[in-house]
């Protein structure tokens, strides 16, 4: 068996693994795999009846339907005719590197839980090593890896750090992953939107962002 | 005489109720800005003005689409009246399609996805010196396609209203499966992937709390996922983030014919050659913009293509032909507008852009359908006379402000995305002011990434993301109605409405699957796809 379109072979399967997750963790895992565990590995929600649907209705026969259309994707992707450079997926990254990233992600979460600390921290300390790892393992996903860094740093930098800061964060953090980064160019801009995002959102819009960090007594912009 | 007396009440009902809109838009208020109290501020007209001025920048703008530019602004709209709320955001729609023209002239780059064919004719003028009167009838034709398509509005919608007024679950249910299906129909690529997108969006739209038992479902105990999944999170990622980063991966290119705009007042001969395709394709696009899954984006190949088949001038289409312009220009405007019909009766999505106007509506607390035009006349008609004003002043602007907007375009991507990111993070954030959005945002930025790699277009999930909950609801009261008999969603005697509803979706689903008609669709998007 030869995959002959990439494309539809890792399309299907990730409907069908989006599919089959839904209606496991809807119905449940089953009996005997709760007797291994000891107790129910996922509990699962009421089905109910065609009449009163439980919660579990309308996503089991959906998720089925997903998980049998991916199989079909999937399978068609050992007979289908389009081959050569249409077929071919084009990403920067393998399914193994997902995994790792996804990894280094649970592991700080259940790493931060262990020691106490808020999971704020996992977050931003698992974007830096993933950011780091993707520039000097993988160059060809720095725009990927640090845009959406660069989404993260913002997330949990503003409650801690305030809206100045976190925007700097992300113009450098995301400029850095374009083509070119020119420090001066990087350093106005960043300049202008803090200055536009206190002025429109905090000052105009009033949302409730802390301008400074949480440690500076009497911050200068009110 | 009958009849001339009910065509005399029905016009004058549509005046009378345009003149409610008129009356909301230019309604005077009172407001405070930064600690100043103002009174006597036409404030819809303003942001109307905003919303039709931002829609022509990132129109202009190649690399920012209006899906990502309405989710941006989705959260500032918290803070403001639901007409005004979507008065500006129905501008962006429609002012997009004016700037996406200019970008498509002058740099041969659809700054909008629906100016795509525009490129073509477009260019070519400019390429010969008549930038100007490429860019002239552009706007015009698009002014006078907004003109028309709001007054279609105006007349189809409320008697549409009154027959979805009588729609109970089963009704309802067929026509969202009639919405996605067609939805998937005109969706680029693979049907079958299509479905599969459609489904998952119908799938993480159920993530949350259910609202009939009170069961979490689907949030892995993290408490922040007990109202869902925030609609604006989802597509900001799988557009505004996945856009970006696949932006950056191509070497910027762009070369501007700014010198040689010249005079833009088209010649007498231009007149007489560009009137009769700027009806035709007002037509056609007003037609394909009420379609589900229609929308500015079809309205403008059809026109093109119609265009291109009965213009006795054909052998200049590509070569600069000013019909070639003027047809999608008028349809791509003319589709964006009638599209919020089946928004504005129906409640339901025909494109990404309109699920993101349901989405306005529920955070401002109203339940898209077809009570809000009998409910909230104010919101309604203000909307549709906004559209009329809106091109009003897009015409009256635009061709002035030209020059401004060449300019815009010399701006360099690297300037441009690290500013949209902290807006996209700003607006993000401000939803729950939790850090936890803005993490699920990176995470849709990565799926919406992976889909387009593997060729699943991101606008199906979005529909299917918005129809989830409301579907499920459907089907459950329709079940409960119906005694658990699923046959009450085929029965032609006692429901024809949603008998037909699903007939239509089936006959649809059977025709792109069979294999002659698919190839003529897979060769008419892959024609799409060279333009």
């Amino acid at each position: 068996m030869q995959i002959k379109n990439p494309k539809d072979f890792w399309a299907g399967l990730m409907f069908f693994v989006f599919g089959a997750a839904f209606v496991v963790i809807a119905v449940g895992t089953p009996d005997f795999i709760n007797r291994i565990w000891g107790d129910k590995l996922i509990p699962g929600y009421q089905i109910g009846s065609a009449v009163r649907m439980g919660p579990a209705y309308f996503p089991v026969v959906l998720g089925g339907l997903l998980a049998v259309l991916g199989a079909i994707i999937f399978f068609r992707s050992f007979v289908s005719h389009i081959s050569g450079d249409a077929a071919v997926v084009k990403l920067p990254f393998n399914i193994i590197d997902l995994a790792i990233a996804a990894g280094i992600f649970v592991v700080a979460t259940f790493a931060a839980k262990m020691l106490g600390i808020s999971n704020d921290y996992a977050m931003l300390g698992s974007a830096l090593i993933l950011s780091v790892l993707a520039i000097v393992f993988r160059p060809e996903t720095k725009a990927l890896v640090l845009i959406l860094a660069s989404g993260l740093a913002f997330a949990y930098l503003l409650k801690p750090l305030g809206l100045v800061i976190a925007s700097i964060a992300v113009v450098f953090i995301s400029a850095y992953g374009g083509h070119e980064f020119k420090w001066k160019e990087v350093a106005i801009l960043s300049l202008v939107l803090v200055i536009f995002s206190v002025l429109v959102f905090v000052k105009g819009l009033t949302l409730p962002f802390p301008i400074c960090p949480d440690f500076v007594e009497s911050c200068p912009i009110r | 005489m009958e009849w001339f007396n009910e065509m005399y009440v029905f016009v004058a009902k549509v005046f009378q109720n345009l003149g409610i809109g008129f009356v909301e838009v230019f309604k005077l208020q009172s407001m405070t800005l930064w600690g100043y109290s103002l009174s006597h501020v036409p404030f819809n007209i303003i942001m109307c003005l905003i919303g039709v001025l931002l829609g022509t920048l990132i129109g202009v703008l190649p690399g920012i689409g209006p899906v990502a530019t309405i989710a941006m602004l989705l959260p500032v709209t918290f803070s403001l009246s639901p007409v005004a709320a979507l008065i500006m955001l129905a501008g962006i729609y429609y002012g997009a399609q004016y700037g996406g023209s200019t970008t498509a002239i002058l740099v041969n780059l659809p700054g909008e996805s629906s100016s795509v064919v525009t490129c073509l004719d477009g260019y070519q003028m400019a390429r010969q010196g008549r930038a100007g009167p490429a860019l002239a009838v552009a706007a015009l034709g698009s002014f006078f396609a907004g003109c028309v398509s709001t007054l279609i509005v105006a007349m189809f919608a409320p008697p549409l209203a009154e027959v979805a007024l009588k729609f109970g679950p089963a009704e309802y249910f067929s026509l969202m499966v009639l919405g996605l299906v067609s939805a998937v129909v005109l969706a680029h690529g693979s049907l079958i992937k299509a479905i599969s997108m459609v489904i998952l969006g119908l799938l993480l739209g159920l993530v949350g709390t259910d609202v009939n038992s009170g069961v979490l479902r689907f949030a892995f105990g993290v408490s922040e996922l007990a109202d869902g999944i925030g609609f604006v999170t989802v597509a900001m990622g799988m557009f505004g983030i996945a856009e970006i980063i696949g932006n950056l991966e191509q070497k910027e290119h762009r070369e501007v014919f700014t010198s040689k705009v010249g005079s833009l007042w088209p010649s007498k001969e231009d007149w007489k050659r560009f009137w009769a395709p700027t009806i035709r394709g007002t037509m056609l696009g007003s037609a394909l913009g009420i379609l589900p899954g229609g929308g500015a984006l079809l309205a403008s190949f059809g026109a093109y293509t119609l265009e291109k088949k009965i213009s006795k001038y054909s052998h200049e289409f590509g070569k600069g032909a000013i019909e070639g312009v003027a047809a999608p220009e008028s349809a791509n405007n003319a589709g964006a507008q009638t599209s919020f019909i089946p928004l504005l009766t129906l409640g339901i999505p025909s494109n990404a852009v309109m699920a993101l106007m349901i989405g306005a509506m529920m955070i401002q607390g109203i339940a898209p359908g077809p009570q809000v035009m009998t409910e909230r006349p104010q919101l309604f008609w203000g909307m549709i006379a906004s559209m009329w004003v809106g091109n009003l002043m897009l015409v009256v602007l635009n061709l002035p402000l030209i020059g401004m907007w060449i300019k815009l375009l010399t701006v360099p991507y690297r300037i441009l995305y690290p500013s949209i990111l902290v807006f996209m993070s700003v607006g993000v954030f401000s939803i729950s002011n939790q850090p936890f959005d803005c993490f699920l945002m990176a995470l849709f930025g990565l799926l919406g990434y992976v889909c387009v790699k593997l060729e699943c277009e991101p606008a199906p999930l979005i529909l299917g993301f918005i129809l989830g909950p409301l579907m499920e609801e459907n089907l459950r009261r329709a079940m409960l109605l119906s005694r658990g008999d699923p046959t009450v969603f085929v029965d032609p005697v006692a429901k024809p409405i949603s008998f037909s509803f699903l007939l239509v979706s089936a006959v649809l689903l059977v025709i792109i699957a069979l294999p002659a008609l698919r190839k003529t669709r897979d060769e008419a998007f892959a024609a799409e796809e060279q333009a």
